[in-house]
């Protein structure tokens, strides 16, 4: 379900940022947060790079499973958020850059990327430009995780934009902003040169994660 | 959308963001020399902007602010350094032009750091004129930014424009719930509206001090008594007693976004001063450059900028944001210093955050 206007009067106030988003997606955002560091990180060590990290709830999640973790975070705000909230001495890398920066990060160098929630707030040609730089960063056999909020599928799509027009003039009228929904991830990610090997959805197929791998 | 009723609508409704299409945009036939500018996505902006720029041959990148106008969203943190950095390097703007110069909106001052934005981007970056209509001129001269350029006005348009900004949606709520309760009131109201967002924007800096108080208290006892005096009946000598006093709340209330003007007094940035350590500068000129209500003159002969009307100053926090000395900060009531880097970095300033309750420094550190 769109939790637009929520989502944004909860991103103006970081600190109030997890446990509402908890409460809004009925705690289906932790296993969200649980499947997308599984997918990242399967083995211990594995270098990750995570494109814009919010409060750190999949950054937490990936030093947990031993992961050396490179976080690109435009938000100061976020960024000391999360800082706080992984501890100063995690094996974590912390840039205050946007997704745009990407291609100043060193050529194959990771084992997985991470865009958690985050397509969404870029422009077309900032999700182009991120997807296509993502695909030189990545090792050999790396692969690439994407969670967002997506259009949903035959009826839930069409209550999903009934219920997204009333939501936006509050979220506008609430934090000034408004998010979107991405309309063909999928599609997108086959553009930037991606394969994508799995997709799994959540709350009536609103919220998506898929793992890409590059295409030979 | 037919372009006059777009017009109409956006002007209506313009507290709501007007998104467009982000990106880089033609505007006639621009080549590898051509000027390269900047404006947020906000439609009405942009429209203006490509209007203003017919007959001139440049390119026009389009940032991602969340459809909010450029002072807004450089005030409010949806126009910063990052998206400035993020759409020179997504657009794809480096491969069609031969040098590297972009124009900025002067407004966006209080957003963007230049020499952030060079660091990351090899980028010049160089401010423009508040309004677009200056565009051409400004590109035909790029040194010789007339004082006219840089400050900002409150003219009659933006005045009338401001007032419709605040009067149509209020009259539509208003003459709505009218319709749906009172319905021979929907017009008197309506009309209530416009009278009351009109007189509003008219007066908001043309009386004293006290003047809101003194006039809603004279305009009551003048609307009862010509009310009663006209054999009015109770809804009449109602609202000729509840039109005034809110009148008066209405002076007194906060504009900051609808007017370059002083803010209310419901915000502790009203305490904060604009201060300037004159060891620190450096004859940059920066602040001269970006300042909407030329609060600074320069001295070229010592080097030094003049701090010659601080009572002008809006708090917009631009020349603190641009100055390369760290010469200019904000110092509060009790004297305690809130350092550039804590107003860059949290968008302290007339829009963005009014509380710093992160990184104040202490009085002691004002030099």
């Amino acid at each position: 379900m769109s939790t637009l206007a929520f989502m944004r009067w909860l991103e103006g106030t970081p600190s109030r940022y997890d446990a509402g988003m908890r409460a809004l997606t009925f705690g289906r955002v932790d296993a969200l947060h649980d499947a997308v560091a599984e997918a990242a990180s399967p083995r211990s060590g594995d270098r990750v790079l995570e494109v814009g990290c919010g409060t750190g709830a999949v950054t937490a999640r990936l030093v947990a499973r031993g992961a050396r973790v490179t976080v690109l975070e435009p938000s100061a705000e976020m960024l000391a958020q999360a800082r706080s909230r992984v501890g100063k001495d995690a094996p974590v890398e912390w840039l205050e850059r946007t997704a745009s920066e990407i291609d100043t990060l060193p050529e194959r160098a990771f084992d997985s990327i991470v865009f958690s929630l985050s397509l969404s707030e870029m422009s077309p040609d900032e999700r182009r430009h991120a997807i296509a730089a993502s695909r030189d960063r990545l090792r050999g056999g790396g692969r690439l995780v994407v969670a967002d909020e997506v259009r949903a599928r035959g009826l839930a799509a069409m209550l999903q934009s009934a219920m997204r027009a009333p939501q936006a003039l509050l979220a506008w009228l609430l934090v000034g902003s408004v998010s979107q929904v991405l309309p063909n991830l999928r599609g997108e990610l086959e553009a930037g040169g991606f394969v994508v090997r799995s997709e799994r959805r959540w709350l009536v197929d609103t919220l998506a994660l898929l793992l890409a791998e590059p295409a030979r | 959308m037919n372009d006059l009723v777009k017009s109409a609508l956006q002007t209506a409704f313009r507290m709501l963001p007007w998104p467009t299409t982000t990106g880089l945009r033609p505007i006639g036939t621009p080549g590898r020399a051509s000027p390269v500018l900047l404006t947020s996505n906000y439609d009405l902006t942009v429209r203006r902007v490509e209007r203003a720029l017919r007959g001139v041959d440049a390119w026009l990148l389009v940032a991602p602010a969340g459809g909010i106008n450029v002072w807004c969203a450089a005030a409010g943190g949806h126009l910063t350094t990052h998206q400035v950095v993020s759409t020179l390097r997504t657009s794809g703007i480096a491969e069609r032009v031969d040098h590297r110069v972009l124009v900025l909106p002067q407004l966006a001052a209080t957003g963007i750091e230049g020499l952030d934005v060079f660091r990351r981007t090899h980028w010049r970056v160089r401010f423009g004129p508040v309004r677009a209509e200056d565009l051409p001129a400004y590109l035909a001269a790029p040194g010789e930014k007339t004082d006219a350029m840089r400050r900002v006005s409150f003219d009659w348009r933006d005045r009338l424009e401001m007032a419709i900004a605040w009067g149509a949606p209020s009259a539509l709520v208003v003459g709505g719930l009218a319709l749906l309760l009172q319905p021979a009131w929907a017009l008197p109201l309506v009309a209530l509206c416009a009278a009351m967002a009109l007189a509003t924007f008219t007066l908001l800096d043309r009386i004293p001090r006290r003047g809101p108080l003194i006039l809603g208290a004279a305009a009551t006892l003048l609307s009862v008594a010509a009310t009663l005096a006209a054999g009015g009946g109770a809804a009449a000598v109602a609202t000729a007693i509840a039109a005034p006093p809110l009148l008066t709340a209405l002076l007194t209330f906060d504009y900051a976004g609808s007017t370059p003007l002083e803010g209310g007094s419901h915000f502790e940035s009203r305490d904060w001063r604009i201060h300037l350590d004159l060891d620190r500068c450096a004859g940059v000129f920066r602040c001269w450059e970006v300042c909407p209500e030329a609060c600074f003159e320069r001295d070229d002969a010592t080097r030094k900028v003049i701090l010659a009307h601080d009572e002008r100053c809006v708090r917009c926090g631009a020349c603190v944001v641009q100055c390369p000395k760290d010469a200019l900060s904000f110092v509060a009531s009790d004297g305690a210093r809130i350092a550039p880097a804590t107003i860059r970095r949290y968008k302290l300033n007339l829009l963005g955050r009014r509380t710093a309750d992160t990184g104040v420094d202490r009085a002691s550190d004002v030099h």
